[in-house]
């Protein structure tokens, strides 16, 4: 087994006829056992159970799928769910959190089964997007009352750390009914965090957080996931994922269209072609002025539209104001067609 | 249980403005016992005024079941219809746990209601006669009734949103209307088990007031019918699924 006999090596020493040395109380794995395959070399040692285990999940309803055969492994970090409304980030978040079973296929958080495991909210915490709150109880109140339901041994210790993590102490006597949007927000993610929860779900957390609020609870999310927390958030919005997300999941009609590094996705979507409209004094003259320029690769007119087809957003916006000025046409409008979040997911999809 | 949610739904189900008019509807057995009191007819006889108008007609057939549908279905529907019921969900909590801490405060609160309301309005309506043991019959047969009730109302609730409807069908159709023609009915109905109960303890003649259930047959069935809408309560919860909104 080792090359060097001098090496410290408690495995290579032992010789083999005599038996181990006694049995310490070093966990459930015996520490002489060496697992081999079929040829006789030593397996790697087994992965630790991944912060969250998405296995060829499948969810449906009736007819309808909602999520389809979707796989992916997530370890502590901040990873942003992203697609557009109802591409099903709202089920595959729901099915990490154990309130949806999936029709096929596991999802585990810490190595356990989410579905019909209660046990599991000791170490999952969870932020839903409905803005429900007890609305006559007191922030404080309501975030005690999470600590008490996890039993935890301080309750009012904890609930004063994490209504001090959301900067939530200046309202923290007051019933929730009376809460702005982003204040509900905030007492929602104390409760949930009131537990220091090993992993952190939330469904669209900054929907109604002013600019402000955001940002304090980015930077909040920030150190969390750099003290080891897995936290893993759902959003429509581009920007948003891209300030705080490392890994990115984007779902496209149930299916998982990319994931990995926001970059990476970032570059698949710059790289993309582009299209815009176009309107000026001679759509005719533009249009063969404009095909002649290297990054165009199309141009149609149709119907009194201009329609050019490019594959570089940045460097086109400039020649083509060039082109038109040389040409001397006069452009009148001038517009981007497809940069809406749904176009970049379709085009995603189409890879 | 749970002491933490127990005080919740206590909260929740108090600080809702339609349980004061819930109130105010449970004290109508009384109110019709101080007409009577006040106003009634001599030859009314009062035992067979009272079991039967104000205490199976009014309180067991109309309070009860309305008090402890609203309450039933109150105790944890409104936690799931407004969303909050997650706050509670996503916790270490067996949900066998979640179900009963919910179910006490429900019964609690309609069994109170309607006992105290039935006591009030027998012993107004029989003061100076003898009374057959009427308000003490009454009064137990309506808290064990509203048990039932809550229970199988809290059940519905996790089952479906329209449980209040539903809940409305059961006990002014079924209830009210099926077990009249169809004696079979009758084993599944809350309302003949706690009529049952209130004939079996107190001490009328068949010419005053009798239940069409015998008191043994109508425990055994309240324990079954009980422990089955429990049962069925925690399994729908284990297994609950959240709202799609989006």
């Amino acid at each position: 087994m080792s090359k060097n006999p001098e090496a410290p090596n408690e495995f290579a020493s032992l010789p083999a006829d005599k038996p181990g040395p006694p049995m310490v109380n070093r966990g459930p794995i015996d520490p002489n056992f060496q697992p081999h395959n079929e040829i006789g070399l030593p397996l790697p040692p087994p992965l630790p159970p991944a912060a969250v285990e998405v296995t060829n999940v499948s969810r449906w309803y009736g007819n309808v799928v909602a999520v389809n055969d979707i796989t992916f492994r997530l370890d502590p970090g901040i990873t942003g769910l992203l697609g557009p409304n109802g591409a099903g980030k709202s089920t595959m978040l729901h099915m990490l959190a154990g309130f949806l079973a999936p029709s096929s296929g596991t999802v585990k958080v810490l190595g356990e089964t989410t579905w019909k495991n209660p046990g599991i909210y000791a170490k999952l915490g969870l932020v839903p997007e409905r803005e429900a709150v007890y609305g006559f109880m007191p922030g404080r109140e309501f975030v005690v009352q999470a600590a008490l339901l996890n039993k935890l041994p301080n309750p009012e210790e904890a609930a004063a750390r994490a209504i001090h993590r959301v900067e939530m102490e200046f309202a923290q006597e007051r019933p929730m009914g009376g809460y702005s949007k982003g204040m509900k927000q905030r007492i929602k993610v104390a409760a949930a965090i009131v537990h220091e929860p090993q992993v952190l779900l939330l469904d669209e957390p900054f929907n109604g957080a002013d600019p402000r609020q955001r940002l304090q609870m980015m930077e909040m999310f920030r150190q969390m996931a750099n003290s080891g927390v897995t936290i893993v958030f759902s959003s429509h919005i581009l920007e948003e994922v891209e300030r705080l997300a490392e890994n990115v999941l984007v779902i496209v009609s149930g299916r998982l269209a990319a994931s990995g590094d926001f970059r990476e996705i970032r570059r698949l979507m710059t790289d993309r072609p582009h299209t815009f409209t176009v309107r000026s004094n001679d759509d005719r003259k533009l249009a063969a002025a404009l095909v002649s320029s290297p990054i165009v690769f199309g141009v149609e007119l149709q119907g009194g539209i201009l329609t050019v087809r490019t594959e570089d957003f940045a460097q086109f916006t400039h020649v083509a104001a060039r082109i038109a000025r040389e040409a001397g046409v006069t452009i009148f409008e001038f517009r981007p067609t497809d940069e809406s979040l749904e176009s970049v997911f379709s085009y995603l999809v189409k890879k | 249980m749970n002491r933490v949610i127990l005080s919740l739904t206590v909260r929740q189900l108090m600080g809702r403005r339609r349980t004061l008019l819930l109130v105010a509807f449970a004290f109508l057995p009384v109110l019709v016992a101080i007409i009577y009191r006040l106003a009634g007819d001599d030859s009314i006889d009062p035992q067979r005024f009272v079991a039967r108008a104000v205490l199976d007609q009014l309180a067991v057939t109309a309070v009860l079941p309305f008090v402890a549908l609203v309450m039933g279905t109150a105790a944890l529907g409104s936690d799931i219809e407004d969303g909050t019921a997650v706050y509670l969900f996503a916790r270490p909590i067996p949900r066998s746990t979640i179900i009963l801490s919910k179910l006490l405060p429900a019964w609690i609160v309609s069994a109170a209601v309607t006992a105290v309301s039935v006591l009030l309005a027998s012993i107004i309506g029989l003061w100076g006669e003898p009374m057959a043991n009427l308000p003490v019959a009454f009064a137990v047969a309506t808290i064990l009734g509203s048990l039932l009730y809550c229970a199988v109302f809290l059940a519905l609730s996790i089952y479906t949103g329209r449980a209040l409807i539903i809940g409305l069908i059961y006990v002014f159709v079924w209830e009210g209307l099926l077990t009249n023609f169809l004696p079979g009915t009758r084993l599944f109905s809350i309302r003949e088990y706690t009529r049952a109960i209130a004939d079996v303890m107190s001490s009328t003649s068949a010419r005053e007031w009798q239940a069409r259930l015998d008191g043994p047959e109508a425990l055994v069935l309240m324990v079954v019918v009980g422990v089955l809408a429990v049962f069925l309560a925690i399994r729908r919860l284990e297994r609950w699924e959240i709202g799609e909104t989006g």
